[in-house]
């Protein structure tokens, strides 16, 4: 399993998405069956019924599960009519939903082994499922339904056209078996197949043929009747060697006459078949079809995330144990014998190595590649295509780039929203780009790498790019800043306009160059997950962004430290260094502090000030005294810089960060809080908060305005 | 501590039996100088006062965050949230935990008193306070004869029936 590929991975993702959904679909199935046995027919359950198959559809479509795709579109089909009442939803129909239903578990049986071995005939099951709807629909042949050439419809006896028409009513499927007999010993030799097929089929009729043959022998063709798979046709007919078909369901129900030339194909065809048939050993198929529906089909678990979390969280907890252990141990060191110091250290170091050990399986359980989320844009970015009629190139890398399966979840709506804006207003139609002397093809590329403990997601596109002149003219016209603000902005901010709420909402600037709707909604996930967004534009020549995330968000290490008396917390990731603060060395530009470091301006934020802490925390006695601002934790959120002024620095600790409950979700600058151990909670500031509060302070108040 | 918590266990194995018999269980406690009650059936622990944490940039009601085995669960000052006057944390201060949708709210108190039984009889509607009384305000609960002081007719004790909903309703996504 460690060793498996990345497409194993989304492989064995897809077989376990699909088996649960096989699972639901069997649930609703019995659940079904059950109202009509007492009469209660629930629409409900069949609308269940019908989302799960066009989920699994889709799903098969996406994996390339070609054979699982084309069951769900006929099992489909028959439950839109249902469910439209088209069709009556009888026990034969009932029965045959059932059937359907176990193919999916074969084919998902099937899919999880090795190589392309397979025990089930999809296009009878297909057309078996198919057949419902036909055989209710009572006024017309079904005869005309299926590719049966009228030569050989005309030589049916009346008897014989009447069983082929019940049982195609009755949802059989009907074969065309064709034999060679050597002429000797055909009377024997017939009869034997008749005994092996009768068990599972009725034959309807067998003619000679008129092809084929040779001086010594003869073919034969029969048709035959079954509920049977094709699978366990083949094994009723041993060793017989003969070319085994479905006769297909016809498309479009046209004229029989017309369709005589498609025939050929069946009778002549022989090759293919047969060579499916040489790649299926009989006995796996009778194997197969036995004890299959009680087997597992993946080894994949799939698990609730919360579980894991919960996880996270005792280890979280068995950390500060051996943070206090360790503690204990240094103690005993000093005071205690020697000889049992040095065996409690021992032990508290074995202890240590075997739970970072445990930390870092329960992260690794956690970790998807960003593929699986890729693979669903590019469904999307297809989709959008399509419909705006323009030609857009998908170029994906760094798919393999893996992060936890809590940001790729949360990374979806963000993703699309961005993609589809990217198409929607970004991309030019062909002709407009080919008069602009671009490529017709416009290109989207998606390109994902990790960067330390951070996962970096770029999506550039090959537009048109965003003319912040229209971005300034139409956050004017919406009211959301002012003249004097907007004519204030620089260029970046005014980029950053976009990521207004008010601004992607409205409907007056869908007609702008650039972005449109849901760009607020991605600002807010994205930051929300202690990340950052950038914006690059260049007008004609397209848009980038860019999207930092941390890999997980489950358990980090963070920097400790205090201000005015209380302790926080901040993650090491967006730490670029902490220094004492050069007292003399700030500056203020415009009534912003600064601090020139090594020759560059950083900005400052007093976090006592931005938190708007009191002088003294809650329960401090009185003469804990203010303190000054000593160091500087200089913090970087994308490509943004920013220094925090804090009274001490604290330490470093490997923390479990917990989320406030959502009577807090409105407190910005904070992103949770987590337990050091000793029963208190430690605050983790939310670094991607704080510099969008500082450095763009005036967009987003107004982002606060358009909030409330 | 384990003894509040035993009488809200064993009160709560009895809340369907007393219900059933008309009555409904209370738990008084003490905000400055008033007395009030919530269902005993929205508590689910009593706790004493943890180490807070401030949430800077919260409502005003807000005390802070605690952690409660490891759930962090925010502290309201339900004295600030009945505008009632501020006063110290004393050592009676405790922390009543609420459901209250997907998350645990802990109300802080000044004093917990006991589990009253109330008859509905015992019981007045808000409407006699007319239109002054608080959305959160369920009714006067008077646990009258059953609780008589032995000094016969003196002041009688008065609970003021809170009603969770509407109580903790401001702290959804207001």
């Amino acid at each position: 399993m460690g060793s498996s590929t990345q497409s194993d991975k989304a492989r064995e993702e897809f077989l376990a998405e699909a088996q649960e959904l096989v699972e639901g679909l069997s649930r609703d199935l019995l659940m079904l069956d059950e109202g009509e046995r007492r009469g209660q027919r629930n629409p409900e359950t069949l609308n269940d019924l019908f989302r799960g198959v066009h989920t699994l559809k889709g799903l098969s479509g996406m994996f390339g599960f070609e054979r699982l795709g084309r069951l769900s579109h006929v099992l489909e089909d028959t439950l839109e009519d249902l469910r439209m009442g088209r069709l009556e939803l009888s026990q034969p129909a009932l029965d045959v939903l059932f059937e359907g239903v176990e193919g999916f578990q074969r084919l998902l049986a099937d899919a999880a082994r090795p190589e392309g071995t397979s025990t089930v005939d999809i296009d009878a099951l297909a057309s078996r499922v198919g057949g419902i709807a036909r055989a209710e629909a009572a006024e017309h042949d079904v005869l005309r339904d299926y590719e049966l050439e009228p030569n050989v419809l005309g030589v049916l006896t009346e008897y014989e056209e009447h069983r082929l028409r019940t049982n195609l009513e009755q949802g059989f499927s009907i074969y065309r078996l064709r034999i060679r007999l050597a002429l000797d010993v055909i009377d024997t030799a017939l009869d034997q197949l008749r005994e092996r097929l009768k068990s599972i089929s009725e034959i309807i009729t067998y003619l000679p043929s008129m092809e084929g043959g040779s001086v010594d022998a003869i073919d034969i063709e029969m048709l035959l009747s079954t509920r049977a798979t094709e699978s366990d046709l083949r094994t009723a007919l041993g060793r017989a060697d003969g070319v085994l078909s479905l006769v297909q369901k016809r498309r479009g129900g046209a004229d029989p006459s017309l369709t005589a030339q498609s025939l050929r194909p069946v009778t002549t065809g022989g090759q293919p078949i047969e060579a499916t048939k040489a790649q299926l050993p009989e006995r796996v198929a009778a194997e197969a079809g036995a004890d299959m529906s009680l087997r597992s089909l993946t080894n994949v678990v799939r698990v609730d995330i919360r579980k894991l979390d919960y996880l996270m969280n005792v280890v979280g907890e068995l950390g500060t144990v051996r943070a206090a252990l360790g503690r204990l141990v240094e103690k005993m060191r000093v005071s205690a014998d020697h000889a049992l110091a040095s065996e409690a250290h021992r032990l508290a170091r074995v202890f240590g190595r075997h739970l970072a050990e445990v930390q870092e399986g329960v992260l690794d359980i956690r970790m998807v590649p960003l593929s699986q989320l890729f693979d669903k844009v590019a469904v999307i970015v297809r989709q959008v295509a399509r419909d705006q009629h323009k030609e857009v190139r998908l170029l994906i890398t760094g798919g393999e780039t893996e992060v936890d399966k809590l940001i790729a979840e949360e990374l979806a709506d963000p993703m699309m929203h961005i993609v589809r804006n990217a198409i929607d207003h970004g991309v030019e139609v062909a002709e407009q780009r080919a008069s602009l002397g671009k490529p017709a093809v416009a290109t989207l590329a998606i390109n994902a790498y990790q960067k330390g403990s951070h996962v970096v997601i770029e999506l550039s596109d090959d537009g048109r790019g965003i003319d912040t002149d229209l971005v300034r003219e139409a956050a004017i016209r919406k009211g959301l800043l002012s003249d004097q603000v907007v004519s204030d902005l620089s260029r970046e901010e005014l980029l950053n306009v976009v990521f207004m709420p008010g601004f992607s909402t409205a409907s007056a600037v869908t007609d702008l160059s650039g972005r449109g709707v849901g760009m607020d909604v991605v600002k807010t996930n994205i930051t929300r997950l202690g990340g950052a967004v950038d914006l690059e534009s260049d007008v004609g020549v397209g848009t980038k962004i860019t999207i930092t995330l941390p890999i997980t968000l489950a358990i980090m290490s963070a920097l400790l430290f205090e201000v005015r008396g209380r302790v926080l917390a901040i993650p090491l990731a967006v730490v670029q260094e902490a220094l004492r603060l050069p007292a003399a060395a700030v500056r203020t530009i415009e009534g912003r502090e600064v601090l020139s470091l090594r020759g560059a301006t950083l900005p400052l934020c007093r976090l006592g000030d931005f938190f708007r802490f009191s002088r003294r925390p809650i329960g401090a006695p009185e003469s804990t005294a203010a303190t000054e601002e000593h160091f500087v934790i200089v913090v970087a959120v994308g490509n943004r810089r920013l220094g925090l002024c804090v009274d001490r620095l604290a330490g470093q600790q490997d923390i479990v960060i917990k989320g406030l409950g959502r009577s807090l979700s409105q407190v910005q600058g904070i992103s949770g809080a987590t337990d050091l151990g000793d029963q208190r909670l430690v605050l983790v500031v939310d670094a991607a908060a704080i510099v969008e509060e500082t450095l763009l302070g005036r967009t987003s108040h107004m982002l606060a305005r358009g909030l409330s | 501590m384990s003894g509040e918590r035993a009488i809200v266990r064993a009160a709560g194995e009895r809340v369907s039996r007393v219900e059933e018999a008309g009555m409904r269980e209370f738990l008084g406690f003490m905000l400055g100088e008033e007395t009030y009650a919530l269902p005993l059936s929205c508590i689910r622990e009593i706790l004493r006062m943890p180490a807070v944490a401030e949430v800077p940039r919260a409502a005003p009601d807000v005390l802070g965050i605690v952690s409660v085995r490891g759930q962090v669960t925010t502290l309201i000052d339900l004295r600030q949230r009945m505008s009632l006057p501020k006063l110290p944390f004393g050592p009676r201060t405790r922390v009543l935990l609420v459901d209250q949708g997907d998350e645990t709210l802990g109300l802080l108190c000044d004093r917990v008193l006991s589990v009253y039984r109330l008859s509905e009889t015992e019981v007045e509607l808000a409407t006699v306070l007319g239109n002054e009384a608080s959305s959160y305000v369920m009714g006067i609960g008077r646990p009258g004869a059953r609780r008589v002081p032995r000094g016969g007719a003196v002041a009688q004790e008065i609970l003021i029936l809170l009603d969770p909903i509407a109580l903790l309703k401001r702290h959804g996504h207001g």
